[in-house]
């Protein structure tokens, strides 16, 4: 009697542990990039590599490249004497990353990420529509300066900014499934780089969700760096600025003296 | 294809595209005579190229271009040094002087609305003024009637008009340019463009010709080429305290500029000869006054986007 009272005990601690058993193993999420460096040299104009890696069948994955968090002080526009617009208002946002390029493996993007929210978390889900879906996602680390400011509409006027430097993209619908096999399938995406994506460290992020949920986050890092001409060029203005200035000069007076040579005049610009 | 990485305003350019826009400022700037900073900045900026760093490289660009033109007046003897010398002092200190404000501008974030806003204010004045005259001079000239001018004012007696400019210390004769001025105003007209040199990334010369033409009296022949070698000098001064201070420079893209700048100047000497004067000058105050309406529609119309970095880009 007393073994059976044992056993049942274990089969109902079974039954209640094995749950938790299952969450604890890990979704195995492969990621690898065609390449973990870029150089930046003298003819660079951007450049796309190529992202790839497995997942669980059942199981969608999104990816984002993300640069380092950093504050940004910003000015917001306004009106001077009710004519001229000008910068008018200092605001810093914190915690908000340099580089942000999410990719999605369908057309609609907002319900992956509606799995970091969360239904009903708080009052910015009334405020999503603001911004683009993808960029909920940043919302709540990010903190702003003065508190009263109204951060979503900031931080949205904020992101066309990004947009516009090519720095911060939403792209659904590029991560492209492969055939399933033994429970797995493959996904691949390109990765743009912007020639605006300054040297530096990356992250490119590969998030596995299902049923609305996060299960397993994989990063690797990936390096862009000034190389050659540019290198030298940012370090001289950088570490030497005055004989940098002088030599810019007597490059500009040699440049000139020789095609005005050539050319027999050159004229003059004011 | 054809791309160039430019460090220094982080990002990169198409070569085709900017030895392009050298040589259609070139190409005014033969035409035309002046034209090469004030709308080589503004340019550039529309091009993608960030505001500090266009007038900084501009500057940079015009050092080359003035190069050959200064020692070609040289040896013809168009240069009146000793004037030159009061306007490079001067310009010296207000291109340092205005590096100064630039540098203060950026941190605070404003850098790009004085850019702006001094040019609406120059760009309009000089483009508005040429306009009417050069307008005036073409009513004349078809015999049609120009405006009546104001009355002359009452000629005021010789000795107390002589004692006006005579109070001014310092006074000095400069032979070649055949007035005897003191040394101050030089040196003042200077000063204000080489604040203009350093804020709008111009030579000055559209500044600078109207005034030793119309205030320093100045023969027009000793005009462009003391011209030339002030501005020369001046964007020597600008070039390398903006490197030295806020790092703008970026000469690569200079020397980019700098060779259309030169080709487009050949083509539009050709075509200068086959326009006239009058013609030219209303041509060139159309472009001006447009150039300024652009720049004033940035400033009137809402933005697209509320916010800008602060600290300049």
């Amino acid at each position: 009697m007393k073994n059976i009272k044992r056993f049942i005990q274990f089969i109902g601690f079974t039954l209640v542990c094995w749950p938790l058993v299952l969450c604890a193993q890990e979704v195995p999420v492969g990621l690898k990039l065609s390449t973990s460096q870029i150089n930046i040299s003298t003819f660079y104009d951007g450049t796309t590599l190529k992202a790839e890696g497995t997942i669980p069948a059942d199981v969608d994955v999104l990816l984002e490249v993300q640069g380092p968090k950093r504050n940004v002080e910003l000015k917001l526009k306004g009106k001077v004497a009710g004519l001229l617009w000008m910068n008018k208002t200092d605001v810093e946002l914190e915690n908000v990353p340099s580089v942000y390029m999410v990719y999605t493996p369908d057309k609609v993007g907002s319900d992956l990420f509606m799995t970091e929210l969360g239904v009903g978390s708080d009052n910015l889900m009334k405020d999503l529509s603001i911004l683009h879906a993808g960029y909920q996602k940043l919302v709540r680390d990010i903190v702003i300066k003065p508190a009263s400011e109204d951060k979503m509409f900031i931080f949205g006027e904020y992101v066309k900014l990004m947009e516009k430097a090519g720095v911060y993209a939403v792209n659904n619908g590029t991560v492209a499934y492969g055939a399933v096999k033994d429970g797995k399938k493959p996904f691949a995406v390109v990765l743009n780089i912007p020639p605006k994506m300054s040297a530096g460290q990356y992250k490119v992020k590969a998030i596995a969700v299902k049923n609305g949920k996060i299960l397993v986050q994989t990063a690797v890092p990936l390096t862009l760096q000034l190389s050659g001409f540019p290198k030298l060029i940012a370090t001289l203005s950088r570490d030497h600025a005055l004989l940098f200035g002088i030599m810019a000069v007597v490059i500009a007076v040699a440049a000139g003296l020789i095609i005005g040579m050539l050319f027999k005049g050159g004229g003059g610009a004011h | 294809m054809f791309h160039m990485y430019l460090p220094i305003a982080g990002n990169s350019v198409n070569i085709i595209l900017i030895l392009g826009l050298g040589g259609f400022v070139g190409l005014l700037s033969g035409i035309f005579g002046v034209g090469g900073g004030f709308l080589m900045t503004p340019l550039l900026m529309m091009f993608g190229i960030p505001p500090t760093v266009a007038a900084a490289s501009d500057s940079n660009q015009i050092v080359g271009a003035s190069t050959s033109g200064t020692l070609a007046h040289m040896r013809l003897g168009n240069v009146d040094i000793p004037m030159g010398i009061m306007l490079l002092l001067g310009g010296v200190a207000g291109g340092t002087l205005g590096v100064q404000v630039i540098k203060l501008l950026k941190a605070m974030g404003n850098a790009d609305f004085l850019i702006a806003i001094t040019y609406v204010i120059m760009l309009g004045g000089v483009g508005g003024y040429m306009f009417w005259e050069s307008l005036q001079g073409m009513r004349h000239e078809n015999g049609l009637p120009i405006e009546k001018m104001k009355p002359a004012p009452k000629a005021e007696p010789e000795e107390k008009k002589k004692s006006l400019v005579q109070r001014l210390p310092f006074q000095y004769r400069f032979e070649k340019s055949g007035c005897e001025i003191s040394t101050l105003l030089p040196l003042g007209f200077g000063v204000l463009v080489g604040i203009l040199a350093a804020i709008m990334g111009v030579g000055g010369g559209f500044v600078m010709v109207p005034v030793m033409v119309y205030l320093l009296r100045m023969p027009m022949h000793v005009v462009v080429g003391t011209s030339l070698f002030q501005i020369l000098f001046t964007c020597v001064n600008v070039t390398v305290m903006q490197a030295w201070s806020n790092h703008t420079v970026d000469f690569v893209l200079a020397v980019l500029l700098l060779l259309g700048s030169t080709i487009g100047a050949q083509l539009g000497t050709a075509v200068s000869k086959r326009l006239k004067a009058d013609q030219l000058k209303i041509m060139l105050a159309s472009l001006v006054l447009l150039v300024c309406a652009k720049m004033l529609a940035g400033l009137l119309m809402t933005p697209t986007i509320m916010v800008a970095l602060k600290g300049g880009h």
